[in-house]
């Protein structure tokens, strides 16, 4: 077995592989297809202070090569998540890292200091305030550098965990977000999340999702969260975790070459849900072949070979 | 829950655009109750993306054998009816909640709209297996469209046909065609329903009316099909005043008729 370990700033992770936010749930499902164990990490859906009930049907429409979501948020709350999600996700022996969203800077602040806490197992916290379905909160916080800047801010102090910031595709310049999170105290910054879209039913003359509009995914934005990756990685010197279309280890590459020092897997998931199990064999073998004894031999490699 | 291949065994074009396909996959025949389905991968590639969700239409545990019955709408119901003898598939299942009929049930009545009939074959062969006496209602906008059913059921079904156009049995909806018989003195002690959310809307109505317990099996977009990413969630009562929302793929895709919010 090569040598799969990563070490993204404070946060250590056995395998490059993580399962992204929103598409693994809280694992329970996938734990009798695959062993939770050999996730890089679990991050978990989208965490809110209080219960929220999510977006009316229809939430998802396939598009070529991808999918749109509009699920808006829906959780259980962090009182559930605390009592019920938590103890059995670390039971399996998971790294479970904790994707986490609020209307306010406050919630923010409270969902950061409740995790922190001492024992409760949380590896790490991703602030996602990129989440493009609930109107109030998610894309204001990550469209803003400067309100993007005021909130990690404030979360930082509170948070005793490794920090990630999972940044918007929806912006102009990517990398002005990127600057403004680690300046202002993230240690690790994830990228991307989904890309805004539309599907009109031209049956009913309506936007077919309920929500009107949902974020893109799958492989269909790959090539636009490389790029991404590649532009942040140039502009920050805090490690990146890279996702957008993931499907195969070449595509795993892609994202270490242009600068991530790990990935996440999301929809993905759907059509093979084995992709995680499968992408670190196949690492393995690859590192074997290619005599690399360390995933960072690789990471950003495309920038040192431009002509 | 199994992800595993499936080899396709029998294909055959049961209507024109409707398809059955005879599979083999020991662990879903094994497992699978009435009104749980499969998530079928349609392609390696890209094309489409997601897996596709289908009812089982029957199972045959002994030789550990399926069947799903399907019709073509777009790309993936297409590439699936050009499937061949000794391909393999790859099927995540059986999934989700199915049909939980009442114990001590004697009669059972069994309504279904378009190809919404498929998991009701299944269930009306199992529920005869137990003594119960079973009457089928089964509706399609014409002729054509009807799906040869007692092919797939036990001798001693009751099949009643109606199509919207009337070109075979009832002429109408085949709501009408219960109600009728509700009206000439059927009593039903249980219905269990699939087709169209329009005539199960009024076969709610009929609920309304007279209580009889019912439930239906619904339909929705599916992303990951076990109860993961939340894309599938219908509004559901709970209490009197109160709903929440819940995943079709993993809490149903049977529901009872009073929960359902139309
Ligand atoms: C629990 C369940 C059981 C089903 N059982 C059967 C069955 O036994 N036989 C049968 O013919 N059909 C069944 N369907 C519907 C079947 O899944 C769709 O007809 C099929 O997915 C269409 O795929 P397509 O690529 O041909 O069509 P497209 O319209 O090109 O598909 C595009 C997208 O829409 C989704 N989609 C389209 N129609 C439906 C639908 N009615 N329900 C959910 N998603 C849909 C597809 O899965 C795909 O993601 C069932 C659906 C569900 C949810
Ligand atoms: C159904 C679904 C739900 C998602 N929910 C969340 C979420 O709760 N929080 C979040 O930060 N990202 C969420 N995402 C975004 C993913 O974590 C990921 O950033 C994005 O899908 C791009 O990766 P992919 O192309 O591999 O799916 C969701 C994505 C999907 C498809
Ligand atoms: S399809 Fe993913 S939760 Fe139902």
């Amino acid at each position: 077995m090569a040598d799969l370990r990563v070490k993204l700033g404070p946060l250590e992770l056995q395998t490059p592989f993580m399962a992204a936010s929103g598409t693994f749930g809280f694992g329970e499902e996938y734990a009798s297809l695959l062993d939770l164990q050999k996730l890089g990490a679990l991050v978990v859906k989208g965490l809110t202070l209080r219960p929220r009930k999510g977006n009316p049907p229809p939430r998802i429409v396939e598009t070529p090569a991808g999918m749109l979501n509009a699920i808006g948020l829906q959780n259980p709350g962090l009182d559930v998540f605390l009592s019920r999600e938590l103890p059995r996700l670390k039971k399996s022996g998971t790294a479970v890292i904790v994707n986490i969203a609020g209307d306010t800077e406050e919630e923010y602040v409270t969902l950061a200091r409740e995790l922190s806490r001492a024992g409760n197992g949380v590896l790490a916290l991703e602030l996602n305030v990129s989440c493009p379905n609930v109107k109030k909160g998610g894309i204001l916080f990550g469209t803003s550098p400067s309100i993007l800047a005021s909130l990690v801010e404030k979360v930082r102090p509170v948070c005793t965990l490794p920090l990630i910031v999972k940044l918007t595709p929806n912006v102009t310049d990517i990398t002005e977000a990127a600057r403004a999170a680690e300046s202002s105290g993230a240690d690790i910054l994830s990228l991307v999340n989904t890309f805004l879209g539309m599907v009109i039913d031209v049956a009913s003359r309506r936007p077919f999702l309920a929500n009107e509009t949902g974020g893109l995914s799958g492989p269909a934005i790959r090539p636009l969260a490389v790029r991404m990756v590649y532009d942040v990685y140039a502009a920050v010197k805090i490690p990146l975790i890279g996702m957008g279309g993931i499907l195969t280890l070449e595509d795993s590459l892609q994202f270490f070459m242009a600068g991530a020092a790990a990935v996440a897997i999301g929809s993905a998931n759907f059509p093979d849900p084995l992709t995680i199990p499968r992408l670190t064999g196949e690492l393995n073998k690859y590192m074997k072949k290619e005599g690399i004894d360390s995933l960072e031999e690789i990471i950003g490699a495309a920038h040192q070979n431009t002509v | 829950m199994f992800l595993s291949g499936v080899r396709v065994m029998e294909t055959e074009e049961v209507v024109d655009g409707c398809f059955s396909l005879l599979l083999e996959g020991k662990n879903i025949a094994v497992n699978a109750y009435p009104g749980q389905f499969i998530h079928m991968r349609i392609a390696d590639n890209l094309l489409p993306f997601l897996r596709r969700p289908f009812s089982l239409a029957e199972t045959f545990p002994e030789e550990g054998l399926f069947r799903i019955i399907f019709r073509l709408i777009g790309a993936g119901t297409k590439i699936l009816s050009r499937v061949r003898r000794g391909d393999v598939l790859d099927c995540l299942g059986p999934l989700g909640t199915g049909f939980k009929p009442c114990e001590d049930l004697r009669l059972s009545i069994l309504v279904g709209g378009g190809i919404g009939v498929a998991p009701l074959l299944f269930l009306a062969k199992k529920l005869q297996e137990k003594g119960n006496k079973v009457i089928m209602y089964y509706g399609a906008s014409q002729s054509a469209d009807l799906i040869p059913v007692h092919q797939f059921l036990p001798p001693g079904v009751e099949i009643n046909l109606a199509t919207e156009d009337g070109s075979s049995g009832f002429p109408g909806f085949v709501t009408d065609l219960f109600q009728t018989h509700l009206q000439n003195g059927l009593l039903p002690e249980e219905i269990f329903a699939c087709g169209p959310r329009l005539m199960l809307q009024k076969l709610a109505e009929v609920h309304r009316n007279k209580k009889i317990p019912m439930q239906f099996s619904l339909e929705e977009m599916m992303a990951c099909g076990i109860g993961a990413c939340l894309g599938c969630s219908v509004e559901m009562q709970r209490g009197e005043n109160e709903t929440v929302f819940k995943r079709v793929c993993r809490d149903g895709p049977v529901f009872k008729s009073c929960e359902v919010v139309w």
